[in-house]
C-alpha cells in the first residue's frame, strides 16, 4: 500500500455520513412543526387580532388600531396589577411553606422519603378544580377555620390590611391568594427538593467543622446551593399564577378579578377579540420580561 | 466469525488520519499489527491512541487512509459488520441486561439462538459462573471488567481492541488483571490491540509497544528495545526516567566521543538516533539504574573504559529496595541515580563529592534539537494534550 | 425547648403537607354527604348514595370518558413527538439548536391563558370548528415541552459508549435502538408520558378556550360550580386519588421486592 497524506474518504463513507447528518432534522421535523403551527403561529395571529377593529357581525379587519392597547390598559390596569401582586404573594408564600417541606424530605425524612414524595404528588390525582372547590367548604362563612381565625384576632389584622372583609374570608383577596398558593405549591416543592437532594451531606459537616452555626450553615451553604431549585420553583409558580383565573373565579368576588378573568370573559363571553388579544399580549410581554430579568439576575441558564 | 485461525488476523493501517476541523487528532499513520500479537498503543491522554483504536473498531471514520484486516479493506464497514470487538473504557456494560444477556448480546445479534453452551464456557473462562443472573451494577470493578472481556471474546473476533480496560481499577487489582488478560490472550491466540497511558502496563503485557505523542507514533518496538534504546526524548522520559546530558561531539567513529561539562563520554555509534558530526551537538542519555555511584575518595578503584561524571549529592531518598540520589555535576544538574540497597555506603549523604560511572554500552544518543523535557510530568506538550482530550 | 427548635423544620414541613392534603380530605368526606341544595359545600348528613350511583348525573361519566380518551391520545402524540425532539437535542449537533431550545422552553414559560387565547385566535381566523380535535391539538402542543424535558434529561445522562458497544457487538442501527437505547431511555419516556397524561387530563384553561361546546371532565366541574355541584364529582375525585395512590404504593413495594431478590 502506498501511503499518501491526502487519500480522500471513499464515496460510500461520504454518503453514509451525509445521510447521518440529516437524522436530527428528521427527528425534529414533526414536533417542531407542531410547535411552530400551534404555538408560534398563533402568537402572530394574536398580534394581528390585537390591532384589528370591527364587530362580530361584520367581521374584524386589520386596521393597525394600536390604541386598543392603551384602551385595554386604561380600563383593566387594576386587574393587571392585582394579577402581579397576587401571583407574587402566592409565589413568596409557596417558597416560605415549600422550603421546609422540601428540606424535610431531602435531609430529615430517612426511610419516609418516598412516602412523603408520594403525598406531595398525590393531590394531583384529584382534579384541581374539585380541590379548589373544596376550599369553598374549608373557608366557608361561619366555618371552623374562619371561627378560629376570628377568635385569634387574625381577621382583625387581615381586615386592617385589606385582605379580608368583616368576618368573611371567602370572596376576599386572602381566599384567592390562599387558593393560588395551594394550587402551585407542588411546582415549588419538587424543583426545590431536586436541588436540595443533590447537595452532598458532607458539605453540612464541613461547614459545621469550620465553625458555622446551623443558621449560618443554612445561609452560607444550603440556601445558595439550592438556588437553581429556588429559581425554577419560583418561575413554575409565578408564571401560571399570573395568568390564572380559576382561583379568582371560584374563591374570589368581582373585586378580586385578575387579568386572566378579563381575557377569558372578553374572549368567550363579550367576544371583544381585539381587546382580549391585546391584554393577552401585554401579559405575555410582561411575564417574559420579568422572567428574563429574573433569570439574568439569578444567573441560572438551565431551568426546569 | 469462523476464521480467527486464518492468517487474516493482521491489522494494517495505511496512511490513516483523523481531523476534527482544524485539529488533527491522528497524523497519517502506517502500522501493522501481526496476527496473534499483543500490541499496545501507549501515550498520554489526547495523543490520538484512542482515536486510532476507534478507527480500527469502525466507531470513527478516518479522514484519510485505509484499514485492512488481513487482506480485506474494512474502512467502509460499519462497526457491526467488522469482525472486531472492543472492551470499552469503563466497560459500557448494558445496565438493563444481566451478565448472561450482556455476554450473549453479540451472538444473539448475529442470529445465533442456542447460546447457552458458549455463554457458559465464557463465564467459566472469566470465572464468573455464579454471577450470570446479576445485573452489572451488582458486580465489583474487576468483575465488570471480566464481563466486558467475555462479552467481546465470545464472538471470536479477529482482533480484540482494549480501550484503557484497566483504568478504573485500583493498583493491586490492575496488576492481577494484567496477568489475567495476558493469560487469556495466550489461551485464545487472538490479536489484542491495547490502548493505555500506563507505561508499566504496556511493557508488562505487550509484545510490541507503539509510543504515541501529538497524533504521531514516536517509536515502535519490543518493550525492552524501547526502554534500552529510546530514539526520542519523549520516549526516553515517558518510559521510565532518563538522565539527558547536552554534549558536543568530538569524534564520530564506531564509538562516538563527546564532551560535556569538561569531561569526556563515549557511546556506540549504533545507539545514536541522530546524525553525528564532529563539532555537532548531541543529547547523551543514560538510565538512573545503570549508573554506579562511588565516593570521590574511591575514584581510583573504578575500572577503566567506563563513562565517568563527577558531582555532588544534593538529595537522597530511601525507597526500600533502592536508594535514589540526586547529583549536581558540571555536565548537568539534578542527575538521577538509583542504587540497589545491597551494601550501603554511609558516606553517600547530601554534600558528598561523588563519581558517577557506567558502561558506555548503556548510553544512548538523541537529537539535541528536541526539548529535553518532552514526556516528563508537567511537560507543556502533555498538558496541551490533556486539554485537547 | 431545644428539641422543639431542632425539629422546627419537621413541624413546619408537616404543616405544609397538611395544608396540601386538607382539600383531599374534604373532597373525600363530602363524597359521603347528602347536601341540602344543589351545592355540596356544607355538611348535612352521611350517605353513600353518590358512591352507589357515580354516573347518576347527566353527562358526568361521558365527560370523564372523553377526558380519558383525549389524555390517552395527547400522551401518545406528545410522547412520540417529544421523544424524537429529545433524542435530536441530546445526541446531535446541528444548526438552529438554540432557536429550537427556545421554542421548547417558551411554552413552559408562558401563562396558559396566553397560549389558550392565541391558539383560539388561530382557530377563529382559520374558521376551524372547535371540539375534540382542537382540544387534542392544544393538549399535544403544551404537553410536548414537558416530555422533551423529561426524556432529554435521561438521554443526556446515558453513556454514549453503550450504543457504541452495541454497534461493536453486531447490532445494526435499528437493533441498537430497540435493544439498548430505548430500554435505557424508557424510564425517562415513561416519566414524560405520565406527566403528559396528568397535564392533559387535568387541563382546564386551554381546554376552556378551545373546546367549543365539547365538555371534558374539568369543563364539567367548572360548569357545575355555576349550576350546582353534584356529590358524584367528589366520588370521582376520591376514587381517582385512591386508585392512583394504590398504584404508586404497589409499584414501590414491587420495586423494593425486586431489588431485594436481585441482591440475594
Amino acid at each position: 500500500m502506498t501511503l499518501t497524506d491526502t487519500t480522500p474518504a471513499p464515496p460510500a463513507a461520504r454518503t453514509r455520513s451525509a445521510r447521518k447528518r440529516l437524522v436530527p432534522y428528521w427527528l425534529l421535523l414533526p414536533g417542531v412543526l407542531w410547535l411552530l403551527v400551534f404555538f408560534a403561529l398563533p402568537m402572530v395571529y394574536q398580534a394581528s387580532t390585537s390591532v384589528q377593529t370591527g364587530t362580530l357581525e361584520q367581521g374584524f379587519r386589520v386596521t393597525w388600531h394600536v390604541a386598543t392597547y392603551w384602551e385595554a390598559l386604561a380600563e383593566y390596569w387594576p386587574q393587571f396589577v392585582r394579577s402581579l401582586v397576587y401571583a407574587g404573594t402566592a409565589t413568596f408564600l409557596c417558597l416560605l411553606l415549600g422550603y421546609p417541606l422540601a428540606y424535610l424530605i431531602a435531609f430529615r425524612a430517612g426511610r419516609w422519603r418516598n412516602l412523603l414524595l408520594v403525598l406531595v404528588v398525590a393531590p394531583f390525582f384529584t382534579s384541581f378544580l374539585i380541590r379548589t372547590l373544596a376550599w369553598k367548604t374549608i373557608l366557608a362563612d361561619g366555618g371552623a377555620l374562619v371561627g378560629a381565625l376570628d377568635a385569634l384576632h387574625v381577621l382583625d389584622v387581615t381586615n386592617w390590611l385589606g385582605w379580608t372583609q368583616g368576618d368573611r374570608v371567602l370572596a376576599t383577596p386572602m381566599a384567592v391568594v390562599c387558593g393560588l398558593t395551594y394550587n402551585f405549591l407542588p411546582f415549588m416543592i419538587l424543583p426545590l427538593y431536586t436541588s436540595l437532594e443533590r447537595i452532598d451531606g458532607r458539605l453540612h459537616e464541613a461547614a459545621k467543622d469550620l465553625y458555622a452555626s446551623p443558621a449560618t450553615t443554612f445561609r452560607k451553604v444550603t440556601f445558595p446551593l439550592s438556588m437553581p431549585g429556588v429559581v425554577s420553583g419560583t418561575l413554575l409558580t409565578f408564571i401560571p399564577a399570573s395568568g390564572d383565573y380559576v382561583n379568582a373565579e371560584l374563591l374570589g368576588s368581582t373585586d378580586t378579578k385578575m387579568v386572566g378573568n378579563v381575557i377569558q370573559s372578553q374572549f368567550l363571553r363579550v367576544l371583544d377579540y381585539p381587546t382580549a388579544a391585546a391584554l393577552s399580549f401585554i401579559l405575555m410581554a410582561v411575564v417574559l420580561l420579568m422572567v428574563t430579568v429574573y433569570i439574568r439576575r439569578a444567573g441560572t441558564e438551565d431551568l426546569v | 466469525m469462523t476464521d480467527s485461525t486464518h492468517t487474516g488476523g493482521d491489522v494494517r493501517l495505511s496512511g490513516i488520519s483523523k481531523s476534527y476541523g482544524s485539529f488533527t487528532a491522528v497524523h497519517p499513520l502506517d502500522l501493522t499489527v501481526p496476527q496473534g500479537s499483543f500490541f499496545a498503543l501507549l501515550g498520554a491522554s489526547g495523543c490520538g491512541k484512542t482515536t486510532t483504536l476507534r478507527m480500527i473498531a469502525g466507531l470513527e471514520e478516518p479522514t484519510t487512509g485505509t484499514v485492512f484486516l488481513g487482506d480485506r479493506d474494512v474502512t467502509d464497514l460499519p462497526p457491526y459488520k467488522r469482525p472486531v470487538n472492543t472492551v470499552f473504557q469503563s466497560y459500557a456494560l448494558f445496565p438493563h441486561l444481566n451478565i448472561y444477556e450482556n455476554i450473549a448480546f453479540g451472538l444473539r445479534r448475529r442470529g445465533i439462538t442456542s447460546v447457552k453452551k458458549q455463554v457458559g464456557e465464557m463465564l467459566d473462562l472469566v470465572q464468573l459462573g455464579d454471577k450470570a443472573s446479576h445485573k452489572p451494577h451488582q458486580l465489583s470493578g474487576g468483575q465488570q471488567q471480566r464481563v466486558a472481556v467475555a462479552r467481546a471474546l465470545i464472538n471470536h473476533p479477529q482482533v480484540l481492541l482494549l480501550d484503557e480496560p484497566l483504568g478504573a481499577l485500583d493498583l493491586k487489582l490492575r496488576r492481577r488483571m494484567q496477568l489475567e488478560l495476558k493469560r487469556i490472550q495466550t489461551e485464545v491466540g487472538i490479536t489484542f490491540v491495547h490502548v493505555t497511558h500506563d507505561q508499566e502496563e504496556a511493557m508488562t503485557m505487550a509484545d510490541t509497544v507503539a509510543v504515541m505523542n501529538g497524533g504521531r507514533v514516536e517509536q515502535l518496538g519490543a518493550p525492552a528495545d524501547l526502554y534500552e534504546n529510546p530514539r526520542t526524548t519523549f520516549v526516553a522520559n515517558f518510559l521510565g526516567t532518563s538522565n539527558l546530558i547536552e554534549a558536543e561531539v568530538v569524534e564520530a567513529a564506531s564509538d562516538v566521543v563527546v564532551t560535556a561539562g569538561g569531561g569526556t563520554l563515549r557511546l556506540p555509534a549504533n545507539r545514536c538516533s541522530a546524525p553525528t558530526t564532529t563539532g555537532g551537538r548531541l543529547l547523551v542519555g543514560v538510565r538512573p539504574e545503570k549508573i554506579t555511584l562511588a565516593h570521590a575518595d574511591d575514584a581510583g578503584a573504578i575500572a577503566g573504559g567506563r563513562n565517568r561524571v563527577t558531582g555532588r549529592i544534593v538529595d537522597t531518598s530511601f525507597i526500600g529496595v533502592s536508594t535514589q540520589y540526586v547529583v549536581d555535576s558540571p555536565a548537568g544538574a539534578a542527575l538521577q541515580v538509583y542504587e540497589q540497597n545491597i551494601e550501603r555506603d554511609s558516606r553517600l549523604a547530601p554534600g558528598a563529592e561523588v563519581v558517577l560511572h557506567w558502561n558506555p554500552a548503556h548510553t544512548f544518543g538523541l537529537d539535541a534539537a528536541q526539548s529535553v523535557l518532552a514526556g516528563t510530568v508537567g511537560d507543556a506538550g502533555l498538558d496541551e494534550a490533556e486539554d485537547a482530550a | 425547648m431545644r428539641r422543639l427548635r431542632k425539629n422546627l423544620v419537621v413541624i413546619a414541613g408537616l404543616l405544609t403537607l397538611a395544608y396540601m392534603l386538607l382539600p383531599n380530605v374534604v373532597v373525600m368526606l363530602f363524597s359521603f354527604n347528602r347536601p341540602a341544595g344543589r351545592f355540596n359545600y356544607s355538611w348535612r348528613e352521611f350517605s353513600t348514595d353518590a358512591w352507589r350511583d357515580p354516573c347518576g348525573v347527566a353527562d358526568l361519566c361521558g365527560s370523564l370518558a372523553l377526558s380519558l380518551q383525549i389524555a390517552a391520545w395527547a400522551t401518545l402524540g406528545a410522547t412520540a413527538l417529544g421523544t424524537m425532539i429529545a433524542f435530536a437535542l441530546a445526541r446531535y449537533r446541528f444548526r438552529a439548536r438554540g432557536a429550537i431550545n427556545s421554542l421548547i422552553f417558551l411554552p413552559m414559560a408562558m401563562p396558559e391563558v396566553v397560549m389558550a387565547a392565541s391558539l383560539l385566535t388561530l382557530f377563529l381566523n382559520m374558521g376551524v370548528q372547535l371540539g375534540f380535535w382542537t382540544i387534542l391539538i392544544a393538549h399535544i402542543m403544551f404537553c410536548l415541552s414537558f416530555v422533551v424535558t423529561a426524556v432529554k434529561a435521561r438521554v443526556m445522562s446515558m453513556d454514549p459508549r453503550l450504543e457504541e458497544a452495541a454497534r461493536d457487538l453486531y447490532a445494526g442501527p435499528v437493533q441498537t435502538f430497540l435493544r439498548v437505547t430505548l430500554p435505557i431511555a424508557a424510564p425517562g419516556i415513561a416519566a414524560g408520558a405520565l406527566l403528559a397524561f396528568a397535564l392533559s387530563f387535568d387541563d382546564f384553561i386551554i381546554t376552556n378556550f378551545n373546546a367549543g361546546s365539547t365538555v371534558t371532565f374539568p369543563m364539567f366541574v367548572w360548569g357545575s360550580a355555576q349550576r350546582g355541584t353534584p356529590v358524584q364529582i367528589n366520588v370521582i375525585g376520591t376514587a381517582m386519588f385512591v386508585i392512583a395512590v394504590l398504584v404508586v404504593v404497589a409499584g414501590q413495594v414491587a420495586a423494593g421486592r425486586r431489588k431485594r431478590t436481585d441482591v440475594s
